[in-house]
């Protein structure tokens, strides 16, 4: 009896997942095949319960065969949806952590929380974002195969192919680098000389006078360093992994740099802060007081200033090594051409 | 090594089984039956494979179905409808041709 319940339970397991209407049809078609596959076995001599066992074995998985019944797909994500899903997760993975940890962050530190909170919010915040987006959109595109969608999100056309990456050795790059950089240093003086404000007929500087010379001599330094640099890029006509290191180095510095003075509360002028205080009136000392929680309104803008130089000087960080890296694969590329 | 080659082979056999079984089908026939007559003849299929396609292509319109209860043991026999023997029709002359355009490359190399 044994022998028996074999078999049934093989076409219970494979009949169980498939149509209603369909159900019975396939059980006493297969119950069919698989009494006429042992009773070719037993004629040969087998005996029964051996070939009984051997000729489902032969069968396999149920679940295998069920899934041919059904034509139902035996992946996730077969290879008409596989890039597309692939595309975009990668565009959400990049851009929505990336953005989750940043609101974060900028929320947690202008609510003056300590900075290991700030950390481990943000992280735990940009983390789950990016296990949401895995999940979620992966499973539209499960569901999607499985509904047997013929959506056509993934035709192509010769106007998707990307540009062959620009490598940012080139002559306009460098007049852009050292247009900005002279901007930046003919601000500074202006900035010191004549002012960007006029108080009384006379300049009053944004940045606090204590910088000079020192503070602002080194910067002016690091600007020199960051001309040479571009000079340097264009003359080698190429980005090299020494040269994202030297970047990145420049970059921190600037935003070490920065970073010290706008902690220290030392690189605005703060004449410069008072004249915007008296200027504003009663209006801006109303919000000053309810922004106090806060630590006041001029520290909210510091806050966001450093967002704003931290978010800059990770992103040259992170460009300098992406246009490294792209041109080592050129350059492969080229040696196996050649 | 074996694995590749038995890929390729694969890759080479695939939808032989569809048109062995529309001509084999001509005169009706059930299930393990087929599975014998396949082999007999050179078609080597596993059962797992060729039950779902017999299913798939009766779904198609491809072969008709009738369950035949006349012996001790009830059992679908299916034959090839006209569309099927036109679909059979049309892979033999693809597989015709294809078999002039293969012994023509090796022809040529000699």
């Amino acid at each position: 009896m044994t022998a028996t319940t074999l078999t049934e339970r093989y076409i219970a397991a494979t009949v169980k997942s498939l149509r209603p209407e369909s159900q019975a049809d396939v059980r006493a078609e297969l119950q069919a095949s698989i009494d006429d596959a042992v009773e070719a076995r037993v004629e040969q001599g087998e005996a029964r319960e051996q070939a009984e066992r051997a000729v489902l074995t032969e069968l396999g998985d149920p679940a295998r065969l069920a899934a041919g019944y059904a034509e139902r797909p035996l992946h996730l994500i077969g290879p008409r949806f596989y890039l597309v899903w692939w595309r975009l997760l990668r565009l959400l993975l990049i851009v929505v952590p990336l953005c989750v940890f940043g609101a974060v962050a900028l929320g947690h530190a202008i609510a003056q929380a300590p900075v290991g909170k700030v950390m481990a919010d943000s992280l735990v915040a940009a983390g789950g974002a990016a296990i949401h987006i895995c999940f979620w959109t992966t499973l539209v595109f499960v569901v999607l195969e499985r509904t047997g969608s013929t959506t056509k999100i993934d035709t192509w056309s010769l106007d998707q192919l990307p540009e062959i990456g620009d490598d940012g050795a080139g002559r306009n790059e460098l007049i852009a680098s050292l247009v900005f950089l002279g901007v930046a240093v003919g601000a500074l003086f202006w900035d010191r000389f004549r002012g960007f404000v006029i108080v009384d007929g006379e300049g009053m500087p944004i940045l606090a006078p204590d910088l000079w010379p020192w503070w602002i001599g080194g910067l002016l330094l690091l600007i020199v360093a960051e001309a040479v640099f571009a000079v340097m890029i264009y003359r080698r006509r190429r980005w090299t992994i020494a040269a994202a290191v030297v970047n990145t180095v420049l970059a921190v510095v600037f935003l070490a740099w920065a970073m010290v003075l706008l902690v220290q509360g030392e690189l605005v002028n703060p004449a410069f802060l008072s004249h915007i205080v008296s200027a504003g009136g009663e209006g801006f000392a109303a919000g000053d007081a309810e922004a106090a929680g806060e630590g006041g309104i001029f520290r909210i803008l510091a806050v966001l200033l450093g967002f704003g130089i931290a978010a800059g000087v990770v992103w040259d960080i992170v460009d300098g090594w992406l246009k490294a890296t792209r041109r080592g694969g050129g350059s492969r590329r080229n040696r196996l051409v050649a | 090594m074996d694995e590749m080659l038995d890929t390729h082979l694969q890759e080479l056999r695939r939808g032989t089984v569809v048109l062995a079984c529309l001509h084999l089908l001509r005169t009706p026939g059930y299930g393990y039956g087929l599975l014998e007559q396949l082999g007999a003849r050179g078609f080597a299929t596993d059962a797992n494979t060729l039950y779902p396609l017999l299913r798939r292509l009766e779904k198609q319109g491809y072969l008709t179905s009738e369950w035949n209860t006349d012996e001790a043991r009830p059992r679908k026999f299916y034959r090839t409808s006209d569309a099927g023997i036109r679909l059979a029709d049309t892979l033999t002359d693809e597989w015709r041709s294809l078999t002039t355009a293969i012994s023509a490359l090796t022809t040529e190399e000699n």
